[in-house]
């Protein structure tokens, strides 16, 4: 489909008259063809297809159009004009509930049917909590397992791929063990992962931990920042520790602070003089070189690779593959897409952008 | 419903209703039709009482003084609001001071349209939002044309009344189609309405739910809508927007009730940041609220300096959908 725009650079009008159609609705036009004349204040303009193809008239001759909007529309052929007038017109007739992004997520994770809901108004997640019965914990979940005399026991939050990379930390290590992982998704409950058993949703937490079925708790969740904020918010709440799950092959400095709750994964360093906060997800090869500040919450993506005496603030999404230069201060709740080389300070709340460039695979000339 | 029309129908219908009613402005007369054609066909219809004028705004607000002390009803057109400064003596110190100086026997129902705003990268000159320097003008009121006001009740209210009246109309509101609430709703917005010329409230979910009030007018108004809806969508951050036709004198019940609720409230305005009604609205709602406020007023502005006629450059001065994000997600 192609839209038919009048082709004007006239800035005093926002508005024309559609006084003839040369082409009729329906017909078959060639490239270049006269389809239409509009009169604006400055001029008649002769309006030629852009493409060959079959019309579908978007004004009526005598009406006023926009200049901004498309006055006809060209298809390939009749049956995709056809098709497509088809679809305009059952369109409106299939408006389902309306809900947010949030709460149609919610709804597929907890298995509600918005239709079944019956609101005529903006369902949020509100609603969709609402609507399920509050889950009583079957009584043949699976419960958390002992753990080795001696070792730190830890629980799992999220029980998706994050859960795979923290137990794979956790195999090679002599001083922690998972004993048991939460998650919010019912469907997941009773199954294993890695042979640790998923025991229940979030809301065990408290009790667990009273329980003493664990020591400390690790947020499983590489993606979202926002999302590992809200679970380390859960846990101090529910005064549950959070535990650093550190890869031995990560490389520690000297003179390092590292926070609590923090995933290192493989082969990251994190050289001397480097402070980091709590609760952030390092992927593999992450380097944050000397006197570099790190804040919390944070999300990478592997490959990423600071210079010394960077700053990086909090709740922060990046992507994979980055290079910032020294002493570089990146805001709280920015985002940073993979492949960047920041060479200067990006404030709060602001998005970096790269322009991906592809690389083209072509046959040896001969 | 294109609003460029539907004000052109409107003093079509102002002109037909009632003789007083007389139209002046540069190039108005058709076939031109004004700049921006909200007048073509009057003159054809009322010749008449629908003049084109010379370039003068001085002369357009004179001749429109002395005919409205004579009991004429006259609408003036101001092709770029920019040159209503050619106008502030008149305004000021004679259009609306004529009636409480001659103690009510003198009136001055002179009712100024100035289209208004950027965007459409027409450079220093032609861009402004100049109608901060005319609020608080004792006698004067100041009524911002938006999507979600239907242009016949706003015209009803001033042919109604002897006070004079600036009616402001962003150059980008024209070709958009109006929005008036049909059944409580705008669109996918729940609207809700108070007073003559209604305050609009608009909100994806019931006012408890929000948490962030929103103030904004003519075209930013309709910028904000759209924010607060797909913010609403995407990420349940739910404000509440509310848009008044009068923006001064102002009717602050709507806005204080508002942020009663919400404890947080974000102001916009195309005009140059400082000084302005957004500023005022912090005042009064640190007066009303005080303690009730979860975080100071935030005041979105544009950039106090020169708009520029790069497209670009002119994006990066004034106020636009990024910074009102940017503000809500700030205050909610």
């Amino acid at each position: 489909m192609n839209p038919v725009l009048v082709p004007t650079n006239d800035v005093n009008s926002e508005h024309g008259i559609l006084v003839m159609w040369f082409a009729e609705d329906g017909a078959e036009v060639e490239k270049d063809e006269l389809l239409a004349e509009v009169e604006t204040s400055k001029a008649v303009l002769e309006v030629l297809a852009p493409v060959a193809g079959v019309l579908l008239h978007a004004a009526a001759k005598g009406t006023e159009v926009p200049l901004s909007q498309p006055i006809a529309q060209l298809f390939p052929d009749s049956a995709a004009r056809d098709a497509f007038v088809a679809a305009q017109v059952a369109a409106p007739v299939i408006s389902g509930p309306r809900a947010t992004v949030k709460a149609q997520q919610r709804a597929a994770e907890l298995g509600v049917d918005l239709g079944m809901l019956g609101l005529d108004r903006l369902i949020t997640v509100k609603d969709v909590e609402a609507a399920v019965a509050p889950v009583a914990t079957p009584a043949d979940l699976p419960a958390p397992l002992p753990g080795a005399p001696g070792r730190q026991r830890i629980l799992i939050i999220g029980a998706a791929l994050g859960a795979t990379q923290v137990l794979d930390i956790l195999a090679g290590s002599t001083t922690q063990q998972a004993v048991a992982i939460v998650d919010d998704d019912a469907t997941r409950w009773g199954a294993f992962v890695h042979g640790v058993p998923v025991v229940g949703g979030s809301g065990l937490l408290s009790d667990l931990f009273g329980a003493g079925a664990f020591d400390a708790a690790v947020i499983a969740i590489g993606r979202s920042p926002a999302v590992r904020a809200r679970f380390r918010a859960l846990c101090d709440a529910a005064g549950v520790p959070l535990a650093n799950a550190i890869d031995p092959t990560a490389k520690i400095a000297t003179d390092v602070t590292i926070g609590r709750g923090n995933i290192v994964c493989a082969f990251c360093h994190i050289a001397t003089g480097v402070q980091v906060g709590d609760n952030n997800f390092f992927s593999a090869y992450n380097s944050f070189d000397h006197h570099s500040v790190i804040g919390s919450d944070n999300a990478s993506g592997p490959s990423v690779v600071t210079s010394g005496k960077v700053t990086i603030g909090s709740r922060i999404r990046f992507g994979t593959g980055i290079y910032i230069e020294p002493d570089v201060v990146i805001g709280d709740d920015a985002a940073i897409a993979s492949g960047a080389v920041i060479v200067s300070s990006v404030p709060a709340e602001h998005a970096v952008k790269t322009k991906i460039v592809t690389t083209t695979v072509v046959p040896l000339r001969r | 419903m294109i609003f460029a029309k539907e004000l052109g129908d409107t003093l079509r219908g102002a002109l037909a209703d009632d003789g007083r009613v007389v139209l002046l402005g540069e190039d108005i007369a058709d076939p031109y039709g004004g700049a921006f054609k909200v007048t073509r066909g009057l003159s054809t219809a009322f010749p008449a009482r629908v003049r084109t004028t010379p370039i003068s705004e001085g002369a357009i607000a004179g001749i429109s003084a002395g005919l409205a002390l004579a009991g004429y009803r006259p609408i003036a057109e101001v092709m770029f609001g920019d040159f209503l400064t050619l106008m502030f003596d008149q305004v000021v110190n004679h259009i609306t001071k004529y009636q409480t100086m001659y103690a009510g026997q003198a009136t001055c129902p002179v009712i100024i349209r100035a289209a208004t705003g950027g965007h459409r990268g027409y450079g220093p000159t032609h861009s402004q939002s100049l109608e901060k320097h005319f609020l608080g003008v004792p006698h004067l009121r100041v009524v911002a044309a938006s999507l979600y006001h239907d242009p016949r009740v706003v015209f009803a209210d001033f042919l109604g009344r002897d006070e004079p009246v600036l009616y402001v109309e962003h150059k980008l509101l024209y070709p958009q189609h109006l929005a008036l609430p049909v059944n409580g709703m705008v669109g996918d917005l729940i609207a809700s309405s108070s007073g003559m010329l209604p305050t609009v409230r608009l909100s994806a979910v019931p006012r408890e739910d929000c948490t962030v009030s929103v103030l904004a007018y003519g075209y930013q108004a309709h910028l904000a809508a759209k924010v607060v809806e797909r913010l609403a969508m995407e990420e349940e951050i739910f404000a509440e927007l509310i848009v008044p036709a009068q923006i001064a004198p102002m009717d602050w019940e709507p806005v204080l009730s508002s942020v009663a609720s919400t404890g947080s409230l974000v102001t916009v305005e195309e005009g140059a940041d400082g000084w302005s009604w957004g500023a005022e609205a912090a005042s009064v709602v640190s007066r009303g609220l005080f303690g009730r406020l979860r975080r100071p007023v935030d005041v979105v502005a544009s950039s106090p300096t020169i708009i520029p006629s790069s497209k670009t450059k002119e994006a990066a001065v004034l106020v636009g959908s990024a910074q009102i994000e940017a503000a809500i997600r700030r205050a909610s």
